[in-house]
């Protein structure tokens, strides 16, 4: 393996991929094989089992280690500790038993073969979980694109509209078509800004990027940027006494927040007041934002996460403000990437409640950025 | 004739620069504007403008060496406008001495209260008419008194501790200015301060406790989130203004 030239050392690594967990399985899997048949020998001094526990021990490492170098040295240990410890005679080499080679043979062989059977399934995984996520993201483009054609559409109409007129329209009319103009770039905006969150998660492979931060900050910066784009709303915000510190991308759940604002402002349709809510619920911080709307849809509750709202819809989308969808499975994904969870609501006193929680301890690895 | 500020805008998009031009025109400064950082460069040390409105993506150079070329030896204010909105620009802007920090697309009433502000602080050493003339900071109820060392909430004094009082006199200081986490951690707690800002965000909850309402809505200090904290703009000695 070592005299390997180097245009074939990759492979190599591959397939014979060496790390300390690795090793520790098979080590441990071993030890437990030789265990095993130490105790069995205590009660019965035939040897008929050993060579058959010795192969679970091979099958067991080929299965739970990467690669096939594990495998290969658990059959090579197997056989020698067979041949060499649970054999007459004992702790003596002696290849003239009858079978002899047929045995290390046969171990080679399982070894092998689990072994790539292993590796084919891990890889089957990984293309499993390439294609889902491929599957999202062509969804969440289905989404956008929807989202982004239909605001483009009257924003090109308006202006056509208004350089095509000559003079020709009322004062009123364009400034109607310019406030719609207005309206559906800073629609366009949003769209945006929930696509570059998408980038964010996707960039980073290993997850998402959490630190501390506090949970009060994080409310009132998002509720700043929301003001920007919807002054006449009223927002109450409160948070408890006691600090709480959540381990989170900042960024990411201040888009969650704005996000949920801005489904209140615009599907709340009646809404006139949002209000804004951190606490503390045992070892998890929820944050909650409510409004005093007309609620939602039997039938938009049903999928109300999944992206699809509008698009599968027996809803007319004309009428409605679409991104419903891509807001809310973006948030969706966003507070499931913090191992959190999002549920939605009608309170009984009316208007809509979304809520989404993030656990406050961070499972203990790195959270130092 | 009467004198008018003047602005560079340092940016490519042309029709960016002719809406900037047009604000900015209206609102009164003179504009001058550079597509180029070559020639930004230039007109920066012909012209001295009194202002410059930096674009981060320039077809010839990054903006950000032209922001750190200026500060080698102008304090001119920058405002830096970009379409990059990862906050780690912000910070990295911030930290190479930018003045405000504004992410396409912004709406204008925002960019010239930006302006506004980077323009006064300018004007005197300290940052600040008022603070120069009288030592005192004020914005709507919020007094810091510079020379007793005192913070006043509508008369009433508020206890903070030593370390919060410089916290709160250096963003009254910096009024307006987003000041970075490590910023203020190097000035509160020395160039070894630790990488982890834990300290500076326990500290600004306590402050919030004392000086806010209402701490998760605040009037006087705001989070940006990801890159530092802001001080309220301070009152104008003019009859106030109907924004901000």
């Amino acid at each position: 393996m070592i005299r390997t030239s180097k245009r074939s050392r990759l492979p190599v690594k591959r397939l014979f991929p060496v790390c300390w967990r690795d090793t520790g399985v098979a080590a441990g899997i071993f030890a437990l094989a030789v265990g095993v048949c130490a105790a069995l020998r205590l009660i019965d001094k035939s040897d008929v089992y050993v060579a058959l526990i010795f192969e679970l021990a091979v099958v067991l490492v080929s299965r739970f280690t990467n690669g096939y170098l594990y495998g290969l040295l658990a059959s090579l240990g197997g056989v020698v500790c067979v041949n060499y410890i649970f054999t007459y005679p004992y702790f003596e080499f002696n290849f003239t038993i009858s079978g002899y080679p047929l045995t290390f043979l046969v171990m080679l062989a399982v070894s092998v073969v689990v072994s790539t059977l292993t590796t084919q399934y891990k890889q089957q995984e990984r293309v499993k979980a390439e294609a889902e996520k491929e599957k999202m993201r062509g969804n969440l483009l289905r989404a956008v694109s929807h989202d982004i054609r239909t605001p483009l559409t009257s924003i090109v109409g308006g202006v056509n509209a208004i350089l095509d007129s000559g003079g020709r329209l009322s004062d009123e009319t364009q400034r109607a078509l310019l406030a719609n103009i207005r309206d559906e770039s800073q629609w366009l905006v949003g769209v945006v800004e929930n696509l570059l969150s998408v980038t964010r998660i996707s960039d980073s492979t290993a997850g998402i990027r959490k630190e501390l931060e506090a949970g009060e900050e994080v409310l009132s910066a998002s509720v700043v940027k929301f003001r920007k784009r919807f002054p006449s709303m009223e927002v109450q915000v409160s948070a408890p006494d006691e600090l709480l510190m959540v381990p989170m991308d900042a960024i990411l759940i201040e888009q969650v927040l704005i996000n949920l604002m801005e489904n209140a402002a615009l599907h709340g349709v009646t809404a006139t007041e949002i209000r804004l809510r951190l606490r503390r619920d045992g070892d998890r911080a929820v944050f909650e934002v409510a409004d005093n709307g007309r609620g939602i849809s039997r039938e938009a509750m049903g999928h109300l996460f999944d992206g699809c709202s509008t698009h599968v819809g027996d809803e007319p989308e004309s009428d409605q403000k679409r991104n419903m969808g891509i807001g809310l499975s973006v948030c969706m994904t966003i507070v499931q990437a913090h191992g959190g969870m999002m549920t939605a609501r009608n309170q009984p006193s009316g208007g809509a409640l979304v809520a989404f929680s993030l656990p406050l301890e961070e499972a203990p690895h790195e959270d130092q950025g | 004739m009467k004198i008018k500020d003047k602005i560079l805008i340092v940016e490519d998009e042309p029709a960016i620069c002719s809406l900037l031009c047009a604000v900015l025109d209206a609102e009164g400064y003179e504009t001058l504007v550079a597509r180029s950082g070559a020639l930004a460069e230039t007109m920066i040390a012909s012209h001295c403008p009194a202002l410059i409105l930096l674009d981060l993506g320039l077809p010839d150079m990054d903006g950000m060496g032209i922001l750190r070329a200026v500060r080698e030896w102008s304090k001119v204010p920058v405002v830096v406008v970009s379409a990059r909105s990862h906050e780690q620009d912000k910070v990295e802007a911030l930290d190479a001495g930018a003045d405000d920090y504004l992410t396409k697309p912004f709406g204008t009433e925002e960019l010239l209260a930006r302006i506004r502000a980077a323009l006064r602080h300018t004007r005197t050493p300290a940052g600040s008419r008022a603070l120069a003339n009288t030592g005192k900071f004020r914005a709507r109820g919020l007094e810091i008194d510079y020379d007793a060392h005192r913070v006043t909430l509508c008369g009433e004094e508020v206890r903070l501790t030593q370390l919060e009082y410089r916290l709160v006199s250096l963003l009254g200081l910096h009024a307006g200015k987003v000041l970075t986490y490590d910023f203020l951690m190097k000035e509160l707690w020395g160039p070894g301060a630790k990488n982890d800002n834990q300290i500076l965000r326990v500290n600004m909850a306590n402050i919030r406790r004392k000086l806010e309402k209402n701490p998760a809505q605040p009037e006087y200090l705001f989070t940006e989130i990801g890159v530092g904290y802001r001080m309220t703009e301070e009152d104008a000695e003019l009859p106030p203004r109907k924004d901000e």
